[in-house]
């Protein structure tokens, strides 16, 4: 393997990072902020109403000098993740190598169920897509006060509003799990726990998002696009405090 | 201690150490260094206070206070957005708050009011409204509608209308609806609202600001 810079898109299988992990290739994680440039640049190449997630891969793409990017584009990502593999395969010369994660081995969601800052654990989690070691030291789970599920948000500072005795759920506990494409464990939620269900706008788990909120007997649903706006930010404080949720 | 809810367009005060507590009201660009206050909420109020309490919470407070069901949904127009409030059993089943296509929306049907010199009190209820998104995309179809030989106020009236509609279903269609805002002493805008409709006026975020303090006092 010649590569020194790898992008990645979605989780590829473990087969593929232990592999990169294996000749120490330095693994880029395309699906989140890493670029300060602005976002228009991407859209000679996508529509601005568009996934987030996806249009910062593109920007990303764009300023990173990578040998390579390996996008996933089975039911662990997302229809339009292999519609943006079409469309990287035009822009760049590097090869652009897809892959179905069907991975059910799971590696356990101890961060998601542990007392610490919520923005802490999704930053802990989504690190943990380039490497493939069980956590040695798993932090101890506590009882959750408040819920978050769904996809990590592209503006990590809604995060920052919610209790550090939160839970994840959604795709983020799947992505923790190293099963990305586990659907069952993607419905699951906490009946008991106000939660808020989260997707990214012009997402196709919107629906599914939407939908759990309004079976969930206290679930919010929120969606928002590259940055969150002071009304979800404020969707959320309001949620919390009115559901007793302490702070 | 002097409660401030600070809306884009209107700010609203309320003094409960006077001995008859009564709420005034100025226009928001009147506002300057002498109206800081205790508690503040609305689009500008952090400017304004060291303790801000954000307006959905306020809007669910107040509603507590002066609605006496377990069950209901109250939603707010402003001058810049929409919001609303759902609660089921007595505590909170829904919320939302648009300030994208909710926007300018209180707003424009003000700036409308003045710039063709019309009174809402004596326009009639349109036949049919206009299918508009949102204050500044609704524009367009009254310029269009009024080109095409439509008088003005029969314009402005379908504007209203679909304006109101598109509020009505954003507070998810209920059958009963409390309204809270300054577009409660719209007679055409609560008229357009295709439910029963229970004008709360313009000071329910006062409201909700009073029973925050009184409960940070106990």
């Amino acid at each position: 393997m010649n590569y020194n810079n790898v992008g990645i898109v979605g989780i590829p299988p473990l087969a593929i990072i232990q592999e990169l992990n294996r000749h120490s290739v330095t693994i880029h994680d395309l699906d989140t902020p890493m670029i300060k440039a602005d976002m228009e640049l991407t859209t000679p190449y996508l529509p601005r109403v568009y996934c987030a997630i996806l249009r910062t891969v593109v920007l990303n793409a764009l300023h990173l000098t990578l040998d390579a990017i390996y996008i996933d584009v089975g039911p662990g990502k997302c229809d339009c993740a292999l519609h943006v593999a079409t469309v990287l395969e035009d822009m760049f010369a590097i090869p652009i190598l897809t892959t179905i994660n069907d991975d059910i081995t799971g590696f356990g969601t101890p961060i998601s169920q542990s007392r610490m800052g919520l923005l802490q654990k999704f930053e802990r989690i989504t690190e943990g897509v380039k490497n493939t070691i069980m956590p040695s030291e798993p932090p101890p789970a506590c009882t959750p006060t408040a819920g978050f599920w769904g996809v990590p948000p592209r503006d990590f500072s809604i995060l920052d509003l919610f209790p550090d005795t939160t839970h994840i759920y959604g795709w983020t506990r799947c992505m923790e799990n190293k099963t990305p494409a586990d659907h069952e464990l993607e419905l699951d939620y906490n009946p008991d726990i106000p939660t808020v269900f989260y997707a990214q706008s012009f997402c196709a788990k919107t629906a599914l998002a939407r939908h759990l909120a309004l079976k969930h007997p206290h679930g919010l649903y929120l969606d928002s696009d590259v940055t969150a706006g002071g009304s979800a930010k404020a969707k959320i404080q309001a949620f919390l405090e009115l559901s007793g949720v302490k702070l | 201690m002097l409660l401030g809810d600070f809306g884009t367009s209107y700010s609203k005060f309320l003094d409960l150490s006077s001995a008859r507590p009564k709420p005034h009201i100025i226009p928001s660009k009147e506002l300057g260094t002498e109206h800081r206050v205790t508690i503040a909420t609305g689009h500008n109020g952090k400017r304004f206070t060291d303790w801000y309490v954000n307006e959905l919470t306020v809007l669910a407070r107040g509603g507590e206070q002066l609605i006496a069901e377990d069950a209901f949904v109250l939603l707010d127009c402003g001058s810049r957005d929409i919001k609303f409030i759902h609660y089921t059993n007595g505590r909170l089943n829904d919320m939302g708050w648009n300030s994208e296509c909710g926007a300018s929306m209180g707003f424009t049907i003000e700036l409308l009011q003045r710039y063709y010199d019309l009174d809402y009190q004596d326009l009639p209820l349109p036949v049919r409204p206009f299918s508009v998104t949102c204050g500044v995309l609704g524009m367009s179809r009254i310029f269009d509608a009024v080109v095409s030989g439509t008088p003005d106020s029969e314009a402005v009236a379908r504007f209203v209308m679909g304006i109101a509609i598109n509020a009505y279903r954003f507070a998810g269609s209920p059958t009963k609806l409390y309204l809270s805002g300054g577009l409660c002493d719209n007679p055409l805008f609560v008229k357009s609202i295709p439910c029963e409709v229970i004008p709360l006026g313009r000071f329910v975020l006062l409201k909700g600001l009073e029973a925050i303090a009184s409960q940070a006092g106990k």
